[in-house]
Protein backbone atom coordinates (compact mmCIF):
# COMPACT_ATOMS: atom_id res chain seq x y z
CA UNK A 1 0.00 0.00 0.00
CA UNK A 2 3.38 1.89 0.67
CA UNK A 3 4.25 2.10 -2.82
CA UNK A 4 0.87 2.21 -4.08
CA UNK A 5 -0.56 5.18 -2.68
CA UNK A 6 1.65 7.82 -4.17
CA UNK A 7 0.89 6.07 -7.76
CA UNK A 8 -3.13 6.74 -5.81
CA UNK A 9 -2.31 10.55 -5.35
CA UNK A 10 -1.00 11.05 -9.12
CA UNK A 11 -3.51 9.30 -10.95
CA UNK A 12 -6.17 11.54 -8.66
CA UNK A 13 -4.14 14.79 -9.91
CA UNK A 14 -3.94 13.74 -13.66
CA UNK A 15 -7.73 12.86 -13.74
CA UNK A 16 -8.34 16.21 -11.99
CA UNK A 17 -6.60 18.01 -14.97
CA UNK A 18 -7.94 15.79 -17.29
CA UNK A 19 -11.93 16.88 -15.84
CA UNK A 20 -10.50 20.68 -16.88
CA UNK A 21 -13.02 23.59 -16.85
CA UNK A 22 -15.98 20.69 -15.44
CA UNK A 23 -13.84 20.25 -12.42
CA UNK A 24 -13.39 23.63 -11.70
CA UNK A 25 -16.97 24.00 -12.51
CA UNK A 26 -17.63 21.68 -9.81
CA UNK A 27 -15.19 23.25 -7.10
CA UNK A 28 -17.53 26.15 -7.85
CA UNK A 29 -20.21 25.02 -6.94
CA UNK A 30 -19.16 23.12 -3.92
CA UNK A 31 -17.78 26.61 -2.79
CA UNK A 32 -21.15 28.38 -3.77
CA UNK A 33 -22.98 25.43 -1.42
CA UNK A 34 -20.77 25.51 1.67
CA UNK A 35 -20.81 29.44 1.11
CA UNK A 36 -24.33 30.09 0.99
CA UNK A 37 -24.71 27.25 4.27
CA UNK A 38 -21.94 29.09 5.78
CA UNK A 39 -23.03 32.69 5.55
CA UNK A 40 -26.66 31.78 7.24
CA UNK A 41 -24.95 29.69 9.11
CA UNK A 42 -23.01 32.63 10.87
CA UNK A 43 -26.09 35.05 10.62
CA UNK A 44 -27.40 32.42 12.58
CA UNK A 45 -24.58 31.58 15.14
CA UNK A 46 -24.99 35.40 16.06
CA UNK A 47 -28.75 35.63 16.14
CA UNK A 48 -28.30 32.55 18.27
CA UNK A 49 -25.80 34.56 20.85
CA UNK A 50 -28.27 37.63 20.88
CA UNK A 51 -31.09 35.53 21.55
CA UNK A 52 -29.36 33.68 24.06
CA UNK A 53 -28.06 37.42 25.66
CA UNK A 54 -31.62 38.91 25.76
CA UNK A 55 -33.10 35.62 27.65
CA UNK A 56 -30.45 36.32 30.14
CA UNK A 57 -31.02 39.67 30.38
CA UNK A 58 -34.76 39.61 30.69
CA UNK A 59 -36.60 41.92 33.21
CA UNK A 60 -40.42 41.71 34.59
CA UNK A 61 -41.20 45.15 36.32
CA UNK A 62 -43.76 45.06 38.87
CA UNK A 63 -44.89 48.76 39.27
CA UNK A 64 -46.98 49.40 42.88
CA UNK A 65 -50.16 51.23 43.63
CA UNK A 66 -48.28 52.67 46.66
CA UNK A 67 -44.55 53.49 47.89
CA UNK A 68 -44.38 50.71 50.24
CA UNK A 69 -43.19 52.66 54.16
CA UNK A 70 -39.46 52.07 54.38
CA UNK A 71 -39.66 49.71 57.23
CA UNK A 72 -42.11 47.66 54.77
CA UNK A 73 -40.57 47.14 51.86
CA UNK A 74 -38.41 43.93 53.17
CA UNK A 75 -41.81 42.21 53.65
CA UNK A 76 -43.21 43.61 50.51
CA UNK A 77 -40.03 41.64 48.58
CA UNK A 78 -40.42 38.86 50.59
CA UNK A 79 -44.11 38.33 49.21
CA UNK A 80 -42.69 39.19 45.92
CA UNK A 81 -40.32 36.33 45.72
CA UNK A 82 -42.81 33.77 47.13
CA UNK A 83 -44.77 33.65 43.95
CA UNK A 84 -42.09 31.64 42.89
CA UNK A 85 -39.98 31.47 39.48
CA UNK A 86 -37.46 34.39 40.69
CA UNK A 87 -34.20 34.55 40.32
CA UNK A 88 -33.23 38.21 41.60
CA UNK A 89 -34.80 41.00 42.82
CA UNK A 90 -34.28 44.25 43.85
CA UNK A 91 -36.65 47.82 44.91
CA UNK A 92 -36.79 50.89 43.06
CA UNK A 93 -38.38 53.77 45.50
CA UNK A 94 -39.77 56.56 43.16
CA UNK A 95 -36.87 59.03 44.17
CA UNK A 96 -34.62 56.43 42.02
CA UNK A 97 -37.03 55.82 39.42
CA UNK A 98 -36.59 59.83 38.81
CA UNK A 99 -32.92 60.05 39.64
CA UNK A 100 -32.43 57.21 36.82
CA UNK A 101 -34.86 59.11 34.71
CA UNK A 102 -33.53 62.70 35.22
CA UNK A 103 -29.73 60.44 34.35
CA UNK A 104 -30.94 59.35 31.02
CA UNK A 105 -32.30 62.59 30.07
CA UNK A 106 -29.21 64.58 30.56
CA UNK A 107 -29.06 67.65 29.12
CA UNK A 108 -32.78 67.79 28.93
CA UNK A 109 -33.17 67.21 32.94
CA UNK A 110 -34.24 70.30 33.64
CA UNK A 111 -37.86 69.73 32.53
CA UNK A 112 -37.75 67.48 35.66
CA UNK A 113 -38.15 70.76 37.67
CA UNK A 114 -40.97 71.89 36.05
CA UNK A 115 -42.90 68.94 38.15
CA UNK A 116 -45.00 69.60 41.08
CA UNK A 117 -44.76 66.15 42.13
CA UNK A 118 -42.39 62.78 41.31
CA UNK A 119 -45.56 61.23 39.69
CA UNK A 120 -42.76 58.02 38.89
CA UNK A 121 -44.45 54.75 40.68
CA UNK A 122 -42.08 52.78 42.62
CA UNK A 123 -41.34 49.25 41.27
CA UNK A 124 -39.71 45.79 42.10
CA UNK A 125 -37.56 44.83 38.87
CA UNK A 126 -37.54 41.00 38.82
CA UNK A 127 -35.17 38.44 37.12
CA UNK A 128 -37.04 35.39 35.93
CA UNK A 129 -34.91 32.19 36.92
CA UNK A 130 -34.20 30.49 33.69
CA UNK A 131 -36.74 27.79 33.29
CA UNK A 132 -39.15 31.07 33.48
CA UNK A 133 -37.32 32.71 30.70
CA UNK A 134 -39.78 31.13 27.98
CA UNK A 135 -43.22 33.01 27.12
CA UNK A 136 -45.09 30.88 28.58
CA UNK A 137 -42.75 30.75 31.97
CA UNK A 138 -42.94 35.00 31.71
CA UNK A 139 -46.79 34.62 31.50
CA UNK A 140 -47.49 32.65 33.99
CA UNK A 141 -44.90 34.69 36.24
CA UNK A 142 -46.74 38.10 35.09
CA UNK A 143 -50.20 36.55 36.25
CA UNK A 144 -49.21 35.44 39.62
CA UNK A 145 -47.54 38.93 40.13
CA UNK A 146 -50.41 40.99 38.84
CA UNK A 147 -52.77 38.46 41.40
CA UNK A 148 -50.90 41.03 44.59
CA UNK A 149 -52.80 43.59 46.18
CA UNK A 150 -49.68 45.77 46.17
CA UNK A 151 -49.17 45.65 42.42
CA UNK A 152 -50.64 48.49 39.88
CA UNK A 153 -49.07 46.72 36.86
CA UNK A 154 -46.59 44.05 35.28
CA UNK A 155 -44.65 44.44 32.10
CA UNK A 156 -42.00 42.36 30.47
CA UNK A 157 -41.88 39.46 28.09
CA UNK A 158 -40.03 37.58 26.11
CA UNK A 159 -42.27 37.46 23.14
CA UNK A 160 -39.49 40.29 20.90
CA UNK A 161 -36.72 37.69 21.99
CA UNK A 162 -38.96 34.50 20.62
CA UNK A 163 -39.36 36.37 17.23
CA UNK A 164 -36.04 37.12 17.41
CA UNK A 165 -35.61 32.91 17.69
CA UNK A 166 -38.10 32.50 15.34
CA UNK A 167 -35.83 34.48 12.91
CA UNK A 168 -32.80 32.25 13.70
CA UNK A 169 -34.64 29.16 13.40
CA UNK A 170 -35.78 30.63 9.81
CA UNK A 171 -32.42 31.67 8.47
CA UNK A 172 -31.03 28.30 9.79
CA UNK A 173 -33.92 26.84 7.44
CA UNK A 174 -33.29 28.56 4.35
CA UNK A 175 -29.17 28.26 4.64
CA UNK A 176 -30.11 24.68 5.01
CA UNK A 177 -31.98 24.60 2.36
CA UNK A 178 -30.20 26.97 -0.13
CA UNK A 179 -27.25 25.07 0.94
CA UNK A 180 -28.82 21.12 0.30
CA UNK A 181 -29.98 22.45 -3.17
CA UNK A 182 -26.59 23.73 -4.23
CA UNK A 183 -25.01 21.04 -2.17
CA UNK A 184 -27.14 18.32 -4.64
CA UNK A 185 -26.00 20.56 -7.89
CA UNK A 186 -22.37 20.24 -6.44
CA UNK A 187 -22.86 16.32 -6.41
CA UNK A 188 -23.61 16.43 -9.83
CA UNK A 189 -21.41 18.00 -10.96
CA UNK A 190 -18.92 16.34 -9.41
CA UNK A 191 -20.05 12.88 -10.78
CA UNK A 192 -20.46 14.59 -14.54
CA UNK A 193 -16.55 15.78 -13.84
CA UNK A 194 -15.41 12.20 -12.73
CA UNK A 195 -17.91 10.47 -15.52
CA UNK A 196 -16.14 12.33 -18.36
CA UNK A 197 -12.74 11.46 -16.55
CA UNK A 198 -13.30 8.29 -16.45
CA UNK A 199 -14.47 8.47 -20.24
CA UNK A 200 -11.17 9.55 -21.15
CA UNK A 201 -9.18 6.88 -18.50
CA UNK A 202 -11.35 3.62 -20.05
CA UNK A 203 -8.55 2.44 -21.58
CA UNK A 204 -6.07 2.76 -19.09
CA UNK A 205 -8.80 1.06 -16.96
CA UNK A 206 -9.16 -2.14 -19.21
CA UNK A 207 -5.63 -2.53 -19.21
CA UNK A 208 -5.54 -2.04 -15.10
CA UNK A 209 -8.06 -4.71 -14.89
CA UNK A 210 -6.46 -6.90 -18.05
CA UNK A 211 -2.80 -6.70 -15.61
CA UNK A 212 -4.68 -7.76 -12.31
CA UNK A 213 -5.31 -4.36 -10.48
CA UNK A 214 -7.60 -4.50 -7.83
CA UNK A 215 -11.05 -2.73 -7.70
CA UNK A 216 -9.74 -0.85 -5.10
CA UNK A 217 -6.62 0.85 -6.95
CA UNK A 218 -8.74 1.80 -9.92
CA UNK A 219 -11.78 3.14 -7.37
CA UNK A 220 -9.41 5.07 -5.23
CA UNK A 221 -8.39 7.75 -7.68
CA UNK A 222 -11.73 8.42 -8.49
CA UNK A 223 -12.71 9.06 -4.31
CA UNK A 224 -9.56 11.02 -4.19
CA UNK A 225 -10.06 13.46 -6.91
CA UNK A 226 -13.58 13.80 -5.92
CA UNK A 227 -12.34 14.32 -2.29
CA UNK A 228 -9.88 17.06 -3.57
CA UNK A 229 -12.18 19.34 -5.61
CA UNK A 230 -14.42 19.25 -1.96
CA UNK A 231 -11.69 20.42 -0.14
CA UNK A 232 -10.49 22.43 -2.24
CA UNK A 233 -14.05 23.67 -2.70
CA UNK A 234 -14.80 24.48 1.22
CA UNK A 235 -11.43 25.84 1.74
CA UNK A 236 -12.20 28.67 -1.10
CA UNK A 237 -15.79 29.16 0.46
CA UNK A 238 -14.36 29.42 4.23
CA UNK A 239 -11.39 31.67 3.15
CA UNK A 240 -13.91 33.91 0.87
CA UNK A 241 -16.52 34.16 4.30
CA UNK A 242 -13.69 35.23 6.39
CA UNK A 243 -12.91 37.76 3.74
CA UNK A 244 -16.31 39.24 3.53
CA UNK A 245 -16.86 38.73 7.71
CA UNK A 246 -13.58 41.00 7.62
CA UNK A 247 -14.82 43.58 5.21
CA UNK A 248 -18.36 43.85 6.89
CA UNK A 249 -17.24 44.03 10.21
CA UNK A 250 -16.32 47.61 10.39
CA UNK A 251 -20.36 48.31 9.30
CA UNK A 252 -21.85 45.60 10.79
CA UNK A 253 -20.83 45.63 14.11
CA UNK A 254 -22.21 48.58 15.36
CA UNK A 255 -25.27 48.23 13.63
CA UNK A 256 -25.41 44.52 15.78
CA UNK A 257 -24.27 46.46 18.65
CA UNK A 258 -27.03 49.02 18.15
CA UNK A 259 -29.96 46.38 17.53
CA UNK A 260 -29.57 43.71 18.96
CA UNK A 261 -26.99 44.77 21.89
CA UNK A 262 -24.11 42.42 20.60
CA UNK A 263 -20.59 43.92 21.16
CA UNK A 264 -18.80 41.92 18.47
CA UNK A 265 -20.13 39.85 15.53
CA UNK A 266 -18.57 36.42 15.49
CA UNK A 267 -17.09 33.67 12.97
CA UNK A 268 -16.65 30.07 12.79
CA UNK A 269 -14.72 28.54 15.65
CA UNK A 270 -12.07 26.13 14.42
CA UNK A 271 -14.29 23.01 15.25
CA UNK A 272 -16.90 24.52 12.61
CA UNK A 273 -14.63 25.67 10.31
CA UNK A 274 -13.33 22.17 10.16
CA UNK A 275 -16.96 20.95 9.93
CA UNK A 276 -17.66 22.83 6.67
CA UNK A 277 -14.44 21.73 5.40
CA UNK A 278 -15.15 17.87 6.20
CA UNK A 279 -18.77 18.80 4.62
CA UNK A 280 -16.88 20.02 1.18
CA UNK A 281 -14.66 16.71 1.02
CA UNK A 282 -17.95 14.46 1.83
CA UNK A 283 -19.91 15.94 -1.20
CA UNK A 284 -16.68 15.74 -3.54
CA UNK A 285 -16.22 12.25 -2.45
CA UNK A 286 -19.66 11.32 -2.50
CA UNK A 287 -19.74 12.46 -6.24
CA UNK A 288 -16.19 10.69 -7.14
CA UNK A 289 -18.09 7.47 -5.92
CA UNK A 290 -21.33 8.00 -7.60
CA UNK A 291 -19.51 8.76 -11.13
CA UNK A 292 -17.85 5.35 -10.03
CA UNK A 293 -21.62 3.64 -9.00
CA UNK A 294 -22.37 4.53 -12.93
CA UNK A 295 -19.23 3.55 -15.07
CA UNK A 296 -19.33 -0.42 -12.76
CA UNK A 297 -22.62 -1.17 -13.92
CA UNK A 298 -22.28 -3.62 -15.79
CA UNK A 299 -18.18 -4.14 -16.14
CA UNK A 300 -16.28 -6.86 -15.42
CA UNK A 301 -18.54 -10.38 -16.03
CA UNK B 1 -1.30 -24.64 -16.49
CA UNK B 2 -4.89 -24.70 -19.18
CA UNK B 3 -7.75 -27.23 -18.81
CA UNK B 4 -10.80 -26.85 -20.48
CA UNK B 5 -13.60 -29.64 -19.92
CA UNK B 6 -16.47 -29.72 -21.88
CA UNK B 7 -16.89 -25.94 -22.62
CA UNK B 8 -19.39 -24.27 -24.49
CA UNK B 9 -20.24 -20.82 -25.20
CA UNK B 10 -23.22 -19.68 -26.17
CA UNK B 11 -24.30 -15.96 -26.74
CA UNK B 12 -28.13 -15.31 -27.18
CA UNK B 13 -29.24 -12.15 -29.30
CA UNK B 14 -32.56 -11.93 -28.62
CA UNK B 15 -33.94 -14.79 -30.03
CA UNK B 16 -30.88 -16.19 -31.74
CA UNK B 17 -28.61 -18.48 -30.10
CA UNK B 18 -25.13 -18.49 -31.34
CA UNK B 19 -22.46 -21.06 -30.51
CA UNK B 20 -18.90 -19.64 -30.26
CA UNK B 21 -17.61 -22.41 -28.45
CA UNK B 22 -18.98 -25.92 -28.87
CA UNK B 23 -17.99 -28.68 -26.29
CA UNK B 24 -14.14 -27.74 -26.15
CA UNK B 25 -11.43 -29.92 -23.84
CA UNK B 26 -7.93 -29.96 -24.07
CA UNK B 27 -5.34 -29.69 -21.77
CA UNK B 28 -1.80 -27.42 -21.85
CA UNK B 29 1.01 -28.19 -19.57
CA UNK B 30 3.47 -25.74 -18.07
CA UNK B 31 6.24 -24.81 -20.13
CA UNK B 32 4.74 -25.64 -23.72
CA UNK B 33 4.42 -23.45 -26.60
CA UNK B 34 0.52 -24.03 -28.35
CA UNK B 35 -0.91 -22.58 -31.59
CA UNK B 36 -4.51 -21.94 -31.25
CA UNK B 37 -5.17 -22.32 -35.37
CA UNK B 38 -8.56 -21.50 -37.22
CA UNK B 39 -9.94 -19.18 -39.60
CA UNK B 40 -11.85 -15.78 -38.15
CA UNK B 41 -14.77 -16.53 -36.28
CA UNK B 42 -14.08 -19.83 -35.30
CA UNK B 43 -14.04 -19.20 -31.23
CA UNK B 44 -10.14 -18.42 -31.15
CA UNK B 45 -10.87 -14.60 -29.09
CA UNK B 46 -14.06 -16.26 -27.29
CA UNK B 47 -11.82 -19.24 -26.04
CA UNK B 48 -8.92 -16.55 -24.53
CA UNK B 49 -11.67 -14.17 -23.24
CA UNK B 50 -12.80 -17.20 -21.06
CA UNK B 51 -9.00 -18.15 -19.95
CA UNK B 52 -8.80 -14.75 -18.39
CA UNK B 53 -11.71 -14.73 -16.92
CA UNK B 54 -13.36 -11.87 -19.07
CA UNK B 55 -16.06 -14.07 -20.01
CA UNK B 56 -17.59 -17.12 -18.09
CA UNK B 57 -18.43 -20.12 -20.08
CA UNK B 58 -22.03 -21.16 -20.74
CA UNK B 59 -21.00 -25.39 -19.34
CA UNK B 60 -18.20 -26.56 -18.85
CA UNK B 61 -14.92 -25.87 -16.81
CA UNK B 62 -12.18 -24.07 -16.74
CA UNK B 63 -8.90 -24.10 -14.64
CA UNK B 64 -6.00 -21.47 -15.70
CA UNK B 65 -2.95 -21.49 -13.33
CA UNK B 66 -4.11 -22.79 -10.81
CA UNK B 67 -7.17 -21.28 -10.40
CA UNK B 68 -10.90 -22.66 -11.49
CA UNK B 69 -11.82 -20.14 -13.69
CA UNK B 70 -15.18 -20.91 -14.08
CA UNK B 71 -16.15 -20.68 -9.93
CA UNK B 72 -13.19 -18.13 -9.10
CA UNK B 73 -14.80 -15.18 -7.24
CA UNK B 74 -15.18 -11.39 -8.59
CA UNK B 75 -12.46 -10.53 -6.00
CA UNK B 76 -10.04 -13.10 -6.63
CA UNK B 77 -10.05 -12.28 -10.82
CA UNK B 78 -6.89 -9.91 -10.35
CA UNK B 79 -5.23 -13.07 -8.89
CA UNK B 80 -5.77 -15.02 -11.70
CA UNK B 81 -4.86 -12.03 -14.22
CA UNK B 82 -1.12 -11.03 -12.40
CA UNK B 83 -0.64 -15.09 -13.48
CA UNK B 84 -1.47 -14.43 -16.79
CA UNK B 85 -0.25 -12.16 -19.60
CA UNK B 86 -2.30 -10.90 -22.48
CA UNK B 87 -1.38 -8.97 -25.93
CA UNK B 88 -4.10 -8.11 -28.60
CA UNK B 89 -3.66 -7.78 -32.36
CA UNK B 90 -3.77 -4.27 -31.91
CA UNK B 91 -1.50 -3.14 -29.16
CA UNK B 92 -3.66 -0.92 -26.89
CA UNK B 93 -0.80 0.64 -26.03
CA UNK B 94 -2.17 4.14 -23.96
CA UNK B 95 -1.65 7.11 -26.13
CA UNK B 96 -0.53 9.80 -23.96
CA UNK B 97 2.27 7.94 -21.86
CA UNK B 98 5.83 6.47 -23.44
CA UNK B 99 6.90 3.29 -23.72
CA UNK B 100 8.43 3.04 -20.30
CA UNK B 101 4.97 4.09 -18.65
CA UNK B 102 2.94 1.85 -20.65
CA UNK B 103 5.51 -0.77 -19.05
CA UNK B 104 5.94 0.65 -15.74
CA UNK B 105 2.26 1.51 -15.00
CA UNK B 106 1.92 -2.00 -14.75
CA UNK B 107 4.18 -2.76 -11.96
CA UNK B 108 2.29 0.53 -10.38
CA UNK B 109 -0.75 -0.31 -10.41
CA UNK B 110 -0.13 -3.38 -8.76
CA UNK B 111 1.77 -2.33 -6.07
CA UNK B 112 5.60 -2.64 -6.78
CA UNK B 113 8.27 -1.09 -4.78
CA UNK B 114 9.16 1.98 -6.31
CA UNK B 115 12.91 1.02 -6.62
CA UNK B 116 12.23 -2.20 -8.90
CA UNK B 117 10.12 -0.61 -11.40
CA UNK B 118 13.02 1.02 -13.54
CA UNK B 119 15.29 -1.97 -13.18
CA UNK B 120 12.32 -4.20 -14.25
CA UNK B 121 11.02 -2.15 -17.23
CA UNK B 122 14.27 -1.35 -18.54
CA UNK B 123 15.29 -5.08 -18.20
CA UNK B 124 11.84 -6.24 -20.32
CA UNK B 125 12.25 -3.54 -23.02
CA UNK B 126 15.96 -4.78 -23.62
CA UNK B 127 14.47 -8.08 -23.27
CA UNK B 128 12.30 -7.00 -26.57
CA UNK B 129 14.39 -4.73 -28.23
CA UNK B 130 13.05 -1.34 -26.97
CA UNK B 131 15.30 -0.04 -24.99
CA UNK B 132 16.78 2.66 -27.00
CA UNK B 133 12.08 3.60 -27.79
CA UNK B 134 12.03 3.99 -24.01
CA UNK B 135 11.11 7.52 -24.14
CA UNK B 136 9.28 7.47 -27.53
CA UNK B 137 5.59 7.95 -27.44
CA UNK B 138 3.56 4.48 -28.74
CA UNK B 139 2.98 7.45 -31.84
CA UNK B 140 6.34 7.62 -32.94
CA UNK B 141 6.50 3.62 -32.83
CA UNK B 142 6.42 1.28 -35.59
CA UNK B 143 3.52 -1.39 -35.41
CA UNK B 144 6.04 -3.85 -35.23
CA UNK B 145 7.72 -1.85 -32.27
CA UNK B 146 4.35 -1.35 -30.62
CA UNK B 147 3.63 -4.81 -30.34
CA UNK B 148 6.87 -5.27 -28.60
CA UNK B 149 6.24 -2.71 -26.41
CA UNK B 150 2.77 -4.50 -25.70
CA UNK B 151 4.62 -7.50 -24.89
CA UNK B 152 7.22 -6.11 -22.69
CA UNK B 153 3.82 -4.73 -21.22
CA UNK B 154 2.57 -8.37 -20.60
CA UNK B 155 5.60 -9.65 -19.57
CA UNK B 156 6.95 -7.24 -17.33
CA UNK B 157 4.81 -9.04 -14.45
CA UNK B 158 6.42 -11.88 -15.39
CA UNK B 159 3.19 -14.25 -16.10
CA UNK B 160 3.63 -18.17 -15.66
CA UNK B 161 1.67 -18.00 -19.02
CA UNK B 162 1.43 -15.53 -21.97
CA UNK B 163 -2.17 -15.37 -24.33
CA UNK B 164 -1.64 -14.07 -27.50
CA UNK B 165 -4.03 -13.12 -29.76
CA UNK B 166 -3.51 -12.54 -33.44
CA UNK B 167 -0.31 -10.57 -32.13
CA UNK B 168 0.86 -10.64 -35.98
CA UNK B 169 -2.68 -9.90 -37.48
CA UNK B 170 -1.36 -6.55 -38.56
CA UNK B 171 2.36 -6.78 -39.31
CA UNK B 172 3.74 -7.50 -42.74
CA UNK B 173 5.81 -10.91 -42.59
CA UNK B 174 9.37 -9.81 -41.75
CA UNK B 175 7.86 -8.36 -39.07
CA UNK B 176 5.59 -10.81 -37.75
CA UNK B 177 8.97 -13.03 -37.46
CA UNK B 178 10.49 -10.82 -35.77
CA UNK B 179 7.48 -11.06 -32.79
CA UNK B 180 7.52 -15.07 -33.65
CA UNK B 181 10.93 -15.43 -32.57
CA UNK B 182 10.79 -13.05 -29.70
CA UNK B 183 7.66 -14.84 -28.81
CA UNK B 184 9.96 -18.10 -28.81
CA UNK B 185 12.51 -16.29 -26.52
CA UNK B 186 10.10 -15.80 -24.00
CA UNK B 187 8.93 -19.44 -24.44
CA UNK B 188 12.61 -20.56 -23.83
CA UNK B 189 12.87 -18.33 -20.83
CA UNK B 190 10.10 -20.56 -19.23
CA UNK B 191 6.99 -18.33 -19.99
CA UNK B 192 3.60 -20.88 -21.25
CA UNK B 193 2.46 -19.54 -24.52
CA UNK B 194 -0.98 -20.21 -26.28
CA UNK B 195 -0.49 -18.45 -29.49
CA UNK B 196 -3.84 -17.67 -31.33
CA UNK B 197 -3.63 -17.47 -34.99
CA UNK B 198 -5.81 -17.53 -38.19
CA UNK B 199 -2.85 -17.87 -40.79
CA UNK B 200 -2.26 -21.57 -41.34
CA UNK B 201 1.14 -20.94 -42.19
CA UNK B 202 2.41 -19.35 -39.46
CA UNK B 203 1.31 -22.42 -37.48
CA UNK B 204 3.00 -24.82 -39.26
CA UNK B 205 6.17 -22.49 -39.57
CA UNK B 206 6.31 -22.87 -35.83
CA UNK B 207 5.83 -26.59 -35.69
CA UNK B 208 4.36 -26.60 -32.42
CA UNK B 209 1.09 -28.10 -30.98
CA UNK B 210 -1.85 -26.68 -32.66
CA UNK B 211 -5.32 -27.11 -31.75
CA UNK B 212 -7.59 -26.04 -34.25
CA UNK B 213 -11.10 -25.11 -33.66
CA UNK B 214 -13.49 -24.31 -36.56
CA UNK B 215 -17.36 -22.95 -35.77
CA UNK B 216 -16.43 -23.43 -32.26
CA UNK B 217 -15.79 -26.92 -32.16
CA UNK B 218 -12.12 -28.58 -31.79
CA UNK B 219 -11.30 -29.71 -34.95
CA UNK B 220 -7.49 -31.29 -34.65
CA UNK B 221 -5.27 -31.53 -31.89
CA UNK B 222 -1.94 -32.10 -33.61
CA UNK B 223 1.04 -32.57 -30.72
Amino acid sequence: MSSLLPFLIGEAFRDLKRAGRVAVSAVLLITLSLAALGAFWVLSLNLGRAVAQWRDRLRVVVYLREEPPTGAVEGLLRKVEAVGGIQRLRYVSKAEALQTLRRQLGGQASVLEQLSANPLPSSVEVTPVSDASTPEGTRALIQRLSALVEVEEVQGGTEWVERLAQWQRLLQGIGLGVGAVLALAAILTVTTATTLVLHVRREEMEIMRLVGASEMVIRVPLFLQGLAQGLLGAAVAVGGLYLAYMLALPTVEPLLSLTLGLPRATFFSPTEMALLLSGGGLLGACGGLLAKGRSESGRQS
Amino acid sequence: MIQLHRVWKVYRVGPVRVTALADVSFSIEKGEFTVLAGPSGSGKTTLLRLLYRDDLPTEGEIQVAGYEVTSLRRSKIPQLRRAVGVVFQDAKLLPARSVYENVAFVLRVLGAPRREITPRVMQTLKAVGLSAKAQALPAQLSLGEQQRAALARALVKEPALLLADEPTGNLDEAISEEILDLLKEIWNRGTTILLATHRATLADQLKRRTIVLDGGRLLEDEP
